[in-house]
């Protein structure tokens, strides 16, 4: 495992210490630990199936870890209050019910969280899907989806962003757009933390990054470490994945 | 406070909700009020002979644990809207991920929903409740009764309309689907009534909830059957409530 990066940063907002969740006998993350820090956009990095998304679920609070911690802010987040204003998240699947029109879905979010009403229209217009906000979630592509997921994200302007595979099914106008906006929104000291197994988009995004194989931290720090002496992340991801003999 | 009124916003967005509210609201009067008009020219024909094992007081009333399925809907699916899947073009999510991501405290967003489901169910049975009763005894003009002999019978199935729901709230929370819980309460309620079935084979079975419960507005040891069906709502609840905090989302 390589050193960590990301030294220097002030109090480090998401902390993942030894982390460890079983489905049923089959361990899905194994011992993980990290940090992702305010200021910086941290790219968690690995092929499907690797642990990324079970472990976000533990970060976010969703499933409970068989060992280890995950804090936002020193604190575990289902302790926080409100926790939309604090931490925004868009999960794999969008988390809408098909029969409610995209800004039905907000509003119910806005009210569980005490976000003024009038957010809901400010981020439908962020994402650019004011047309559309009127219509059954059950009608939206799969992009329309993500970009529904990304306005709930944003709906409490929180300081922290918990993305899992942001750039799913948007097409490359999408993407850019989202990359541009995850950098802005770092550069306003919040903290970004995305998931993806796309290596160029993420090498593209990233400051920080934490490659996980087979539910293990296999690599961590800024980009150029993590890339090393390889071509490209791409060259040093699988370096770093074959290493273990999978 | 604000889980509460999200859950609020969230039952009543649901089309299936919806539905579920405005069938009860239109269904019940009107079959106690058609019941009870072909009651009083039977009545007016031939005297007390129709009555068989019905008496006038009953009217309306045979119609409670029957259109109790809309109150059941609601606690259907206040709980399985959460679990269905989107398609797959959408990702295949489910709303569960974020309703705990806002409101992670588990037994704070069941309580929201329990709260909100009584509120529903019993705004709703104390419009239609009384209202189907009125217009049936009306309906039965000089063989109908007063609110003295009603009013309790009324207030039994009001109760009755508040617990039910909850009961298929916490059986859901335990399926995490809306379709088992749903097709054995409309069964049970309309087509054949399991529960009903099973007093003839054991006496124990008047002891089930909706069979205990029916006791509140047929005069037959209101407070004795009530109290049984309130006591299955809290171990159901408090059953529910311990899956839902102890299982991953």
């Amino acid at each position: 495992m390589r050193a960590a990066g990301g030294d220097g940063h002030p109090g480090p907002v998401i902390e993942l210490n030894g982390l460890t969740k079983r489905h049923g006998g089959k361990v899905a993350v194994d011992d993980v630990s990290f940090t992702a820090s305010p200021g910086r956009v941290t790219g968690f990095l690995g092929p499907n199936g690797a642990g990324k998304s079970s472990t976000l679920r533990v970060l976010l609070g969703l499933d409970v870890p068989d060992a280890g911690t995950a804090l936002v802010g020193g604190r575990p987040y289902r302790k926080l209050r409100n926790p939309l204003r604090t931490v925004g998240s868009l999960l794999d699947g969008g988390g809408a019910h098909g029969s409610r029109s995209g800004r039905a879905h907000l509003t119910w979010l806005a009210v569980s969280n005490g976000i003024p009403r009038s957010r809901v229209e400010e981020v439908l217009d962020l994402v650019g899907l004011a047309d559309v906000a009127g219509r059954r979630v059950s009608t939206y592509s799969l992009g329309t989806g993500r970009r529904l997921g990304l306005a709930a994200a944003l709906l409490g302007d929180p300081e922290v962003l918990v993305l899992d595979e942001p750039v799913n099914g948007l097409d490359p106008e999408g993407i850019r757009w989202i990359r541009r906006f995850l950098r802005a929104y770092a550069a306003e000291g919040r903290t970004v933390l995305l998931s993806s197994h796309l290596m160029g988009e993420t090498a593209g995004t990233a400051d920080d990054l934490v490659v996980i194989d087979a539910g293990r931290v296999v690599a961590r720090g800024t980009v150029p470490e993590v890339v090393g002496g390889h071509a490209s992340l791409e060259d040093a991801f699988f370096a770093l994945t074959e290493e273990r003999g999978r | 406070m604000s889980a509460v009124a999200a859950e609020w916003r969230k039952l009543l967005s649901l089309p299936s909700a919806l539905v579920a509210i405005g069938l009860t609201l239109v269904a019940m009067p009107a079959l106690g009020t058609s019941t009870a008009r072909r009651l009083a020219a039977q009545l007016d024909a031939g005297g007390d002979g129709v009555l068989g094992t019905v008496t006038t007081l009953t009217v309306g009333f045979e119609l409670v644990p029957f259109a109790v399925l809309g109150p059941v809907v609601l606690g259907v699916v206040i709980i399985g809207s959460e679990y269905t899947r989107g398609s797959k073009d959408s990702g295949g999510g489910r709303q569960i991920t974020t309703s705990l991501t806002a409101v992670p405290g588990r037994g704070r967003l069941l309580l929201a929903k329990a709260v909100v489901l009584a509120g529903v169910s019993a705004a709703l049975a104390v419009v239609v409740i009384p209202a189907t009763i009125w217009l049936a005894q009306t309906a039965l003009g000089e063989h109908g009764h007063t609110w003295d002999a009603l009013g309790p019978r009324v207030a039994g199935a009001v109760v009755y309309w508040m617990l039910m729901p909850l009961i298929a709230l916490a059986v859901t929370v335990v399926t995490r689907s809306g379709i088992v819980p749903m097709v054995f309460f409309v069964v049970n309620s309309s087509f054949v009534s399991v529960t009903h079935l099973l007093t003839r084979v054991t006496p124990l079975a008047a002891y089930l909830p909706d069979m205990a419960g029916t006791r509140m507005f047929t005069a037959q040891g209101p407070v004795h059957g009530g109290l049984v069906m309130l006591a299955w709502t809290a171990g159901l609840l408090a059953v529910a409530a311990l899956v839902f905090t102890r299982r991953d989302a």
